[in-house]
């Protein structure tokens, strides 16, 4: 087939251009951004001086941001371990053969595409409730206390808890679809050998998941670096420290949250290369953990 | 849609059902949670603020309170969220499509200078966290003039590119080459082969991909939050906050409740419809280990 | 239902605020005057300062405004705005689009307001105004002068706006005042026939209340700085506050571990309403509700709790009780929300003279009336539940700030809020163990 060089650069060009103007320039700008001292957004790069590594040890030095860094990592962690962990549970329940795979599917995935402001006014208002919510109903039947489920050391986990709910599904989905790409007569073949089905998932199942696995890894940590929304409804009013996360305090420092004075876009910048040397650590440790001992099917 | 699909399966296998009886229990369980949630919701956007607080949803002691709706809807200007949400997901999802397909084509089929750095670049760019753009994106904008409708949309459809793009790609590649140089022959030029014959051919995948793309835009938050600056461009998601709010300010949970049944619905009854396409958008091309 | 709340709240305003108001003084005369001859409410034309300009209305025509408001359309508040709006629009031919942004405005007002959103007037705490939007925002002196301003507005608040920011930037909108609100009939059902002023005389309160089997104090942890700043400044007056939250050493201010002691007293003595520290707004319900008494707040609670819970509440305010060997023992706080101009703004003029439209006369009335506040016109007369308030705060000397204490480390306010709350939720078990965890902060 002839090579077209106009059409291959007409055809690319849009794609080249949207790459540069929403993430090169950017990227580039900000990681440049996070060494200079830069109050406002909209200054020029005439208003910028350069300042080093001072918006890092502001950063660093802020008990706010810390706070924040250490919830993030709870819940990248944490979060991470029951989300993919019950993901695979249900990823292996659906696919074992059961009635109904297709609706179950479906509704387990459904939190997924409903707003997430929706999805945690449900949470909010109801589930955790203290007055008249799910959770204290069931306490109360139960003969106990009613809990301050959105108390300041009960609300970090509650959110945490209800941002699994609504996480789940999607890396379910991308479990069946690993497990669905599994030959079938592999399973034969083992059930065969006489090994039990917890072996054959053991054995089998998981370590041909690997490559998925590793995916599914590096999107929770993309997930839980840019967790906003969540925090943001389970603390409507002011930023708390039971719930405060990186974005959050990027997001007050850098659009001046309420009451903050002085705002700071440099610092801004540097939350958000940390978060992304964050993200590419991880990325090479699970690569390097998931190294290319791959099983070939 | 796939009715007799059941018709030809074995009859029901008791012992096998059995054995798998945990399994049922834990997807039985989630599933009944959920609907739980729902149904309550639904019940309290029914009911009056003093029943919801002492407890008494879903019995109904003062009848249907229908009028919840009627205030969530009224109170800010529900319609035009949807409207705004509508705009900015077709808007986006075919902006987006314009953009990547062509690109996703050549990128499978040729190998040129810089395709391969193109490539790399458009992985990279699916794991940039937002808030890495979003501040240079918003001077940039301030700067230009930029404002409002147009720039959400721009914005919109340049961050799904590289997903796309992605996606698509790996359609297109697994298309034979026989279809285009039967067009070559034929004398079709390169970009009507793509229009009239590649484009059709991967169809499936665009419809998929359009699908989540156009999700993603309807229930995207961050950057409309910092974007939008007025009521009139605010689309659905960072809209419900702003009822959710006022609900609460003025002690109206039924409303509340309303205005979440209100955003949630057209959701999911477009969701019962299209699960199957969504669940496929998620879990192919890109995605793949 | 009609928004007009009958609220009977008490008409003693112990708010001990004392005469003079620094430079304010030469106005303050001319406030009172003026309040005399002007009372009548349909006068709004005679202080709309567009009859300077001797123009009988359509002289704004094809002027378009854009205000940015911190109500919701639903609410008592942003009724009167669009009726105001409506009103300003048929007398002077000008266009105001308003967007309700609700209490998140002041999340997104710097941002907003740097960047040049177009948007001519905006509400908000005047202490924000003065303090962060200041370079933004439009300089009112002038226009201010040419309608006498002074001659009907509180002078503590324009002078402490001219202390922030330089110049006067804002107009007070719905002056608030700041104590304990309670609902008059649980007291009476529980017997409390005084309202207390000493924190003694308080502690007897809560007790007859919780016996009477009514929670004393509701608490939402959205409040709980601005309650355990009374207690504080009770204690150490704003100042001494100002200079711990900057340096640290809590543990050491013996007034400091001495308020928190208190609060934690409180806490186990069961006096604070069932789950408070609450979400906001729930606890505060159970005012309307019936199963709280009291709260720390300003006087706009009235009106929302009314209206969320649908019931109309006998409410009583007392000023927060004095501690014994405190530095301060009667400030009160006293605040406003404010409208202040753009500094970018095409049509300044139209815009303050909307302002004025607004915050004199008849529809300051209404203001007052359907919102329950205090008017911000000082000829208008306060609802009846507010007796006495125009005249506290024309005379205001001590007042309070909204926990301005607490603002001195940007850096540290989530984590000093967040030990607060934990100190209403009864975390710590001595006073003294509440202020190592603020000072472990520094």
């Amino acid at each position: 087939m002839r090579k077209n060089k106009a059409m291959i650069f007409w055809f690319c060009l849009p794609a080249v251009l949207s790459l540069l103007i929403m993430f090169v320039y950017p990227v580039c700008r900000t990681v440049l951004m996070s060494f200079f001292r830069v109050e406002s957004l909209t200054a020029g790069l005439g208003d910028w001086s350069f300042f080093g590594l001072g918006n890092y040890s502001k950063i660093f030095s802020s008990q706010s941001f810390r706070t924040a860094m250490s919830n993030m990592v709870v819940i990248w962690l944490v979060g991470g371990l029951i989300t993919l962990a019950l993901a695979l549970l249900m990823s292996v329940v659906l696919t074992s053969g059961i009635r109904g795979k297709k609706f179950f599917r479906a509704a387990i995935y459904m939190p997924n595409i409903i707003s997430a402001v929706a999805l945690a006014t449900m949470w909010i208002q109801y589930i955790f409730q203290y007055d008249y919510g799910l959770l204290n109903a069931i306490v109360t039947t139960l003969g106990m206390e009613k809990v301050k489920w959105l108390g300041s050391d009960m609300k970090f986990w509650t959110m945490t808890a209800s941002f699994i709910f609504g996480s789940v599904g999607y890396y379910m989905l991308i479990y069946i679809s690993g497990i669905e790409g599994i030959p079938q007569d592999l399973y034969e073949a083992a059930t065969l050998d006489g090994a039990s089905k917890v072996q054959q998932f053991f054995r089998l199942t998981l370590p041909l998941l690997k490559g998925v696995i590793k995916t599914s890894i590096t999107f929770w940590s993309i997930n839980a670096t840019t967790f906003f929304l969540w925090s943001k409804m389970f603390s409507p009013i002011d930023t708390e420290e039971s719930t405060i996360v990186p974005v959050i305090y990027l997001y007050d420092m850098v659009f001046g949250g309420k009451g903050v004075v002085n705002r700071d876009a440099g610092a801004g910048a540097a939350v958000g290369v940390v978060l992304t040397l964050l993200i590419i650590a991880v990325y090479v440790i699970t690569n390097r953990l998931f190294k290319k001992t791959d099983l070939e099917y | 849609m796939k009715k007799g699909t059941n018709a030809y399966r074995p009859r029901i296998n008791w012992k096998k059902e059995a054995r798998l009886l945990p399994g049922y229990l834990i997807v039985v369980l989630w599933v009944v949670f959920t609907a739980v949630m729902l149904f309550w919701i639904l019940g309290a956007s029914l009911s009056t603020s003093r029943e919801i607080f002492s407890g008494h949803v879903l019995k109904f002691e003062s009848g249907l309170h229908w009028e919840n709706y009627a205030t969530a809807w009224q109170v800010q200007n529900v319609s035009v969220f949807f409207g705004n949400s509508l705009l900015y997901s077709v808007i986006s999802c075919a902006g987006v499509l314009a953009i990547s397909a062509p690109a996703a084509y050549v990128l499978s089929r040729w190998k040129f200078r810089g395709g391969a750095a193109l490539r790399i670049g458009l992985v990279v760019a699916m794991s940039v966290p937002i808030i890495m753009v979003i501040m240079p994106i918003y001077s940039l904008a301030v700067q230009w003039g930029i404002k409002g409708r147009l720039l959400l949309i721009l914005l919109y459809i340049m961050m799904r590119v590289p997903y796309t793009t992605i996606y698509l790609l790996d359609f297109f590649s697994t298309l034979s080459r026989s279809y285009e140089e039967a067009a070559y022959l034929d004398g079709c030029s390169g970009p009507k082969t793509f229009l009239k014959i590649m484009l059709p051919l991967v169809q499936p995948a665009v419809v998929t991909v359009t699908i989540f793309n156009f999700m993603s835009v309807w229930n995207e938050f961050f950057m409309a939050l910092i974007f939008t600056s007025s009521e009139s461009m605010t689309p659905v998601g960072v809209g419900l906050l702003n009822i959710i709010n006022s609900m609460k300010y003025t002690g109206n949970y039924g409303g509340m409740f309303a205005a979440v049944i209100i955003v949630f619905l057209p959701t999911f009854l477009l969701y019962i419809f299209m699960s199957e396409k969504i669940i496929a958008g998620v879990t192919g091309g890109g995605v793949k280990g | 239902m009609k928004k007009i709340l009958s609220l009977i709240l008490a008409s003693v305003m112990v708010l001990a605020l004392l005469a003079g108001c620094g430079g304010g003084n030469n106005n303050k005369n001319s406030g009172g005057q003026d309040a005399g001859g002007n009372n009548s409410q349909n006068d709004a034309g005679a202080q709309n300062p567009d009859n300077q300009d001797g123009g009988s209305g359509k002289q704004y025509d094809g002027v378009e405004l854009t205000m940015w408001s911190m109500w919701n359309s639903d609410e008592p508040q942003g009724q009167v705005i669009q009726e105001a709006i409506a009103a300003f629009e048929e007398q002077t031919g000008a266009k105001i689009s308003v967007e309700w942004k609700g209490r998140s405005i002041n999340e997104i007002l710097s941002a907003s307001l740097e960047s040049g959103e177009k948007f001519d007037i905006f509400e908000d705490d005047y202490q924000r105004i003065a303090n962060i939007y200041k370079d933004y925002t439009y300089d009112l002196t002038d226009m201010a002068a040419a309608v006498n301003y002074d001659s009907f507005s509180y002078p503590c608040f324009n002078n402490t706006v001219i202390g922030w920011a330089g110049f006067l930037n804002s107009i007070a909108e719905q002056p608030q005042v700041g104590g304990i609100f309670y609902d008059k009939d649980a007291f009476a059902t529980a017997g409390v026939t005084a309202e207390p002023k000493t924190w003694s005389e308080f502690l007897d309160v809560c007790q007859k209340l919780k016996d009477a089997g009514i929670a004393p104090i509701a608490q939402d942890s959205a409040y709980a700085d601005f309650a355990f700043y009374h207690q504080l400044v009770r204690h150490l007056g704003e100042d001494a506050i100002t200079d711990l939250d900057a340096n640290g050493g809590w543990a050491d201010s013996e007034g400091a571990v001495a308020a928190a002691q208190e609060i934690i007293d409180l806490v186990n003595a069961g006096y604070f309403a069932d789950g408070a520290p609450d979400e906001y707004p729930s606890s505060q319900n159970k005012i309307g509700f019936g199963q709280a008494a009291m709260i720390v707040c300003a006087n706009y609670v009235t009106a929302e709790v009314n209206n969320a819970t649908g019931t109309q509440v006998n409410w009583g305010l007392f000023n927060y009780p004095a501690v014994e060997g405190g530095a301060e023992p009667t400030a009160a706080y006293a605040g406003t929300n404010s409208l202040a101009v753009t500094k970018y703004s095409a049509n300044p003029q139209a815009a303050f003279d909307f302002i004025m439209f607004l915050t004199t006369g008849e529809f300051d009335q209404k203001m007052a009336d359907t919102a329950a506040q205090i008017p911000a016109d000082t000829r208008n007369t306060a609802p009846s539940t507010l007796n006495g308030t125009i005249e506290t705060l024309l005379s205001a000397d001590s007042t309070m700030t909204w926990c301005n204490g607490f603002n001195a480390r940007d850096d540290l306010k989530t984590s000093v809020k967040s030990t607060i709350v934990e100190l209403y939720e009864g975390k710590f078990a001595t006073g003294e163990d509440f202020c190592k965890a603020l000072d472990a902060l520094y």
